[in-house]
């Protein structure tokens, strides 16, 4: 990517993260692949989650617990740590770089409007969840997310995804992946309180918060902090994973032998 | 930045739509593009136009009937398909296509039983339980006035358009997927659809019908119509890469770039498309190679289909949000080869029932009476 694509995207990256904030409620028209109106959940809340990447020591630990508090199939994951090795090609430093991904739990949220069943819904405090009894498996709302947080459950045969741990939420806990994180790297809370943790940190670090993929119109609402602007949207990177592979092509080093 | 990243550690994500996707966007294509094959001959009543309307609608109740099933296979757990029509959302393209294809199904039925009916009638005066069978269908001996065919043909093209939007749209409105996010997608699905089709109704006019020649020449000739027109489409799309800004056609090229896998398909769908075009002018200019249009027609099937599964499949092993490509390995079982398989072998069943059952090569209602 050339240098002023990528200035470009790091502006768009902190022009979106701001027009977050602006309540975009007002976008109202009906028409097809419009946002349906947001149902259930505290009207006066809007959960968001701002990762401080200066914290997170890629341990995974999120991971798990977030595999284990909402009992995905192996190999599928709601929230994951990507890494990345960034070499130095002058000096041959090199740095690890770690990217927790999660549901974004977008302001404006592709994977809504495509459900043919309104079995997916944006819960009026933001949250992004799906109605198993009523979802068809159809797999459009997995098509329609650009950031790969949506999955087949392949025992429930629904679409399964991060819903910020909103059973913990409900009842005053907090999301399995924020309570195991070691580095303190995960912090939730709701934007609409100015007291809240993370809109003292947003309001602190404003002008350094960015989101994933700020050029699909999104609206993310999970921040970065300390994120390289190469790694916002599909990396720049060789897909070292891939080449595990034994002399006849066959892959190695993958345990899960799903889909 | 002059550094390098490697991607150390990253989830596999598998892919959501299967060959059953591919299988019901190759049937209802053929199916709706089969249809606008019979409006000369069936609804204008023009003769000579009859005889490509006979089998173009034998292709288009075939297609219609299996299409669906694959549909359906793709839910996972299709006996939730109610689910459909218990919690609407119009606000969905997918919504839309679970109302528009009962009443497509419904209308193709009723078109063809009216074209159809005629000659079952006469059938039904033989004996045997195909003669009763034949009774039972045709439903009375009463003669269907032909403006009910009419209407019906009509209310099946109706149909048939909104199939054609709702299956394009579905795929083009997603910005997720650049590849597919364009608007000359849903144009390049319909006329794919209409080589695929020709191609089957040429295929079939060799097997079933004796190879009449005035079907090869008209089958021929919308292969080459429709393969001209997905020329300039293409041209046009990668024009609006090279002028504008197109994040489609940028995708276009850097998978192109980056996968030599894909080099070679591009390189393979320029050459097949092109042999094909060269061919079908060659056939209609020299009208000994006539004999021959199946080869086209099994061409074009094969244009048809593998744009499809290079659109729905291959598009799907681009990494979303990271490096590098997935590999997707076709499975043995239902949700892979034996699902391709099975579909085909549906659709032959289905051609084959109908042959048993219904005197299809006879005078259709709209003119020979």
């Amino acid at each position: 990517m050339d240098k002023i694509r990528r200035a470009l995207l790091g502006q768009i990256a902190k022009l979106t993260a701001g027009a977050a904030l602006v309540p975009l409620s007002s976008l109202a028209s009906a028409g097809i692949n419009d946002q349906p109106p947001r149902r259930e959940g505290d009207p006066s809340k809007r959960y968001a989650m701002l990762i401080d990447l200066r914290a997170c020591i890629g341990c995974q630990a999120c991971t798990v617990s977030c595999h284990i508090e909402n009992e995905a199939p192996l190999g599928s994951f709601r929230t994951i740590v990507s890494q990345y090795e960034v070499e130095h090609e002058e000096t041959g430093d090199i740095a690890t770089f770690m990217l927790p991904r999660l549901c974004n739990h977008c302001d404006n949220p592709p994977c809504v409007p495509v459900c043919p069943v309104e079995a997916t819904f944006q819960r009026q405090d933001g949250i992004v969840v799906v109605d198993n009894d009523v979802c068809v498996g159809c797999a459009y709302c997995v098509q329609a997310c650009p950031y790969d947080a949506r999955f087949i459950n392949e025992h429930t045969q629904t679409a399964d995804k991060c819903t910020f741990c909103a059973h913990r939420l409900d009842v005053g806990l907090l999301p399995a992946c924020v309570e195991s994180c070691v580095g303190g790297a995960r912090i939730i809370g709701d934007l609409n309180d100015p007291d809240s943790q993370i809109s003292r940190m947003m309001k602190e670090h404003y002008e350094d918060l960015m989101v994933l993929k700020p050029e699909m119109g999104t609206s993310p609402h999970v921040f970065y902090l300390g994120m390289e602007e190469r790694f916002m949207s599909r990396p720049q990177a060789k897909p070292a994973i891939w080449d595990v592979r034994t002399q006849e092509g066959e892959e190695i080093g993958y345990e899960f032998d799903g889909h | 930045m002059n550094s390098m990243a490697i991607e150390v550690l990253t989830p596999r994500y598998g892919i959501a739509w299967y060959p059953w996707a591919v299988q019901y966007f190759f049937m209802i294509a053929v199916s709706y593009s089969a249809l606008l094959l019979t409006v000369p001959g069936l609804i204008f009543g023009n003769k000579n136009y009859q005889p490509l309307a006979r089998v173009a609608l034998l292709v288009t109740v075939t297609c219609t009937l299996v299409g669906p099933v694959a549909l359906l296979a793709d839910l996972h757990q299709p006996l939730r398909f109610w689910h459909f029509y218990a919690n609407l959302n119009t606000q969905s393209w997918m919504s839309i296509g679970s109302l528009l294809l009962p009443l497509y199904l419904v209308m193709v039925l009723a078109y063809a039983w009216l074209a159809w009916r005629p000659a079952m009638q006469e059938q039904a005066q033989e004996p045997g339980w195909i003669g009763k069978l034949s009774g039972w269908i045709s439903m009375g001996s009463w003669q269907a006035p032909r403006w009910m065919l009419v209407l019906a043909g009509l209310g099946a093209l109706a149909f048939a358009f909104g199939i054609m939007l709702y299956t394009g749209a579905e795929v083009a409105i997603l910005k997720s997927r650049p590849l597919w996010h364009t608007n000359w997608l849903p144009v390049m699905f319909v006329l794919t659809g209409l080589v695929a089709a020709s191609g089957l109704v040429v295929l079939i006019n060799r097997l079933m019908t004796g190879n009449d020649e005035e079907i090869n020449r008209q089958g021929l000739k919308v292969i080459f119509v429709s393969m001209a027109l997905a020329a300039v489409v293409a041209a046009l799309w990668v024009s609006e890469g090279i002028t504008g800004f197109s994040p489609s056609v940028e995708a276009a090229f850097e998978s192109l770039q980056g996968n030599a896998e894909w080099r070679m398909v591009a390189i393979y769908g320029l050459a097949v498309g092109i042999v094909l075009t060269l061919a079908t002018i060659a056939m209609l200019r020299r009208p000994g190679w006539m004999t021959r249009a199946w080869i086209a027609g099994l061409l074009a099937v094969h244009i048809g289909w593998t744009f499809r599964w290079m659109v729905l499949m291959e598009v799907q092993t681009v990494a979303k949000n990271t490096a590098g490509y997935y590999q997707y390995a076709v499975e043995a079982g239902s949700s892979g080869l034996l699902g391709i398989v099975g579909t085909f072998g549906l659709w032959l069943a289905a051609l084959l029932i109908i042959d048993i059952l219904v005197p299809w090569k006879k005078g259709l209602q709209a003119g020979s009476h």
